[in-house]
């Protein structure tokens, strides 16, 4: 049997209508569901300010976190040259030492609100601002030295 | 004499027949695309050396043969046959998988949703060739581009058809760079492809924790037979995100799912062999899932498209092409497809929302259609 006729003699039109249907109406419900889940949070927390639990989110609004913000003020068009953004990274660097985890440069970079660490530092590395010294630890190189590095 | 007469009768050479040595040209073709061409080198190398070791012909009744129920390989077959690999390779998946832009972003899981009718198409496709509704429900899963999820389907509806349905739902997500783009760009404007998308908002650890506890209750009531996929997936991510249980967590995502991921590659490769997968029947299953896969693509963007007439803040239509769940070939191909328009634009992030929403929509759709099948 083959064509249309297979398909309705397998009840193929309703299993195909229903299939689409359900998997629609779930993953709608599951959506809708997670939509709601940090405005339950933040009620949850506001209804019990002094719970443990209430001082780990979220993350931004973490008052331990403001502290840390922001080392620098980042500029209302953030720049596309590779050179001014070092230039902005520059203070967050100062934060971290010579020598750094990658992770840890990331963390205080998205706290700064910072866009697309990570691809900034791929980037980065690509021009060998970020060198790598092993065991996952890097050492900033500013693109001024860098040049001078190359012209000798 | 005589022995010698024997042991060369014996030999491969003397054995080899015409769909042996097709079969270790397509194992060969895959092991190329998988090492020169790093085309899903993870998935495509086990399967290829799998094809060249299944086709290897040898005497029949030494136990040697993967459809033997005495051999080495057939114990090994079992993990497929049964279910058991693509549920381990679902832990190790959840325990990988960060939710973060899907939990900033939920309106980006009704791509994931969209990007399913490819299987519901296809069904109707398969059952209009012939295929009886078992194996039409089977080929059609290939439409989710979830290679675990297709070999757990047919596993329970079809098994005779492994082969062909894993072979076709892997040989389509290693081929994502060159299937998915064209429909793309076919489907959308210039001006649709550069719309950019906002920043995501940060999301609590709260609530990455909570999502998998949330997501296993609601898909799982809903389609009961998608447990063995979504209920370890879902377990994965609570082990990742539950932050007291790392060291499970990371062997879930490393030793764990590396080890199903070499057997079930391994031996859906050498399920292959020549005599039963050369038939009229996996030349149609190939072309189905290329439909499926297409027609899934396509969905998804045109889903998108529909959806910006409602919305305000446009979504970038490509985001739609990243709802199957091809973790993370479909989302990497939207990234590099906005990217080769404006090199400033950054989609990834929530393409993996999409990519990862497929990866719950295809195995609730799997859900669906065993349970269907039930009633048959």
């Amino acid at each position: 049997m083959y064509g249309f006729t297979a398909i309705s003699t397998h009840n193929g039109w309703a299993m195909a209508i229903a299939g689409a249907l359900i998997v629609f109406a779930g993953l709608l419900i599951l959506a809708t569901a997670i939509s709601q889940l940090h405005k339950i949070l933040m009620l949850l927390e506001k209804k019990h300010p002094d719970s443990k639990s209430n001082q780990n989110i979220p993350e931004n609004d973490d008052p331990e976190n403001q502290e840390d913000k922001p080392v620098s003020p980042l500029p209302k068009e953030f720049p596309t040259d590779l050179n001014e953004i070092a230039c902005l990274y520059k203070p967050l660097i100062d934060e971290t030492g010579d020598t750094f985890y990658l992770s840890d440069l990331y963390e205080i970079a998205r706290k700064n609100d910072f866009p697309h660490p990570h691809i900034t530092f791929t980037a980065f590395r690509e021009s060998e601002i970020l060198v790598p010294c092993g065991d996952g630890v890097f050492s900033w190189n500013p693109p001024t030295e860098n040049e001078d590095n190359v012209n000798g | 004499m005589d022995l010698l007469f024997q042991f060369l009768s014996n030999t491969g050479y003397y054995l080899a027949d015409y769909r042996n040595v097709i079969m270790i040209v397509v194992g060969s073709v895959f092991l190329y695309l998988g090492t020169a061409k790093k085309y899903e080198p993870l998935l495509l190398v086990p399967i290829g050396f799998g094809i060249l070791v299944g086709n290897i012909p040898f005497f029949k009744g030494f136990g040697l043969g993967i459809y033997e129920n005495n051999s080495v390989l057939h114990y090994l077959y079992f993990g497929v046959t049964t279910g058991l690999y693509p549920s381990i390779v679902f832990l190790g998946l959840g325990a990988m998988t960060d939710f973060s832009s899907l939990l900033a972003r939920p309106s980006l899981m009704l791509l994931g949703a969209a990007a399913q009718m490819g299987i519901f198409f296809t069904l109707l496709g398969a059952l209009a060739l012939g295929f009886l509704p078992k194996e039409a429900a089977s080929i059609a899963i290939i439409g989710g581009a979830d290679g675990p999820t297709s070999i757990f389907l047919t596993a329970k509806l079809a098994p005779h058809l492994i082969g062909p349905i894993a072979i076709a739902a892997y040989s389509y997500m290693a081929l994502i760079p060159v299937i998915q783009p064209p429909i793309m760009r076919l489907l959308t404007s210039r001006k649709e492809r550069l719309i950019r998308m906002p920043e995501l908002r940060d999301v609590s650890k709260k609530e990455r924790i909570i999502f998998p506890a949330v997501g296993v209750i609601l898909c799982c009531f809903l389609a009961p037979a998608s447990i063995p996929l979504l209920g370890t997936f879902f377990f994965g991510n609570f082990l990742k995100e539950c932050g007291v249980a790392d060291r499970l967590a990371q062997t879930a995502r490393t030793s764990i799912i590396d080890t199903a991921t070499i057997l079930l590659g391994l031996t859906v490769g050498a399920s292959t062999q020549g005599d039963v997968f050369l038939t009229p029947k996996s030349v149609a299953i190939f072309l189905l899932g290329a439909v499926a896969f297409s027609i899934a693509t396509a969905s998804g963007v045109i889903f998108a498209k529909i959806m910006n007439l409602f919305l305000k803040e446009k979504i970038n239509p490509l985001l739609g092409a990243a709802g199957v769940s091809a973790v993370p070939g479909s989302a990497r191909e939207v990234h590099l497809v906005g990217q080769s328009e404006d090199p400033e634009n950054f989609l990834l992030m929530h393409a993996m929302a999409c990519n990862s929403s497929g990866v719950i929509g295809s195995a609730i759709c799997a859900g669906i259609l065993w349970s269907f099948m039930i009633v048959l």
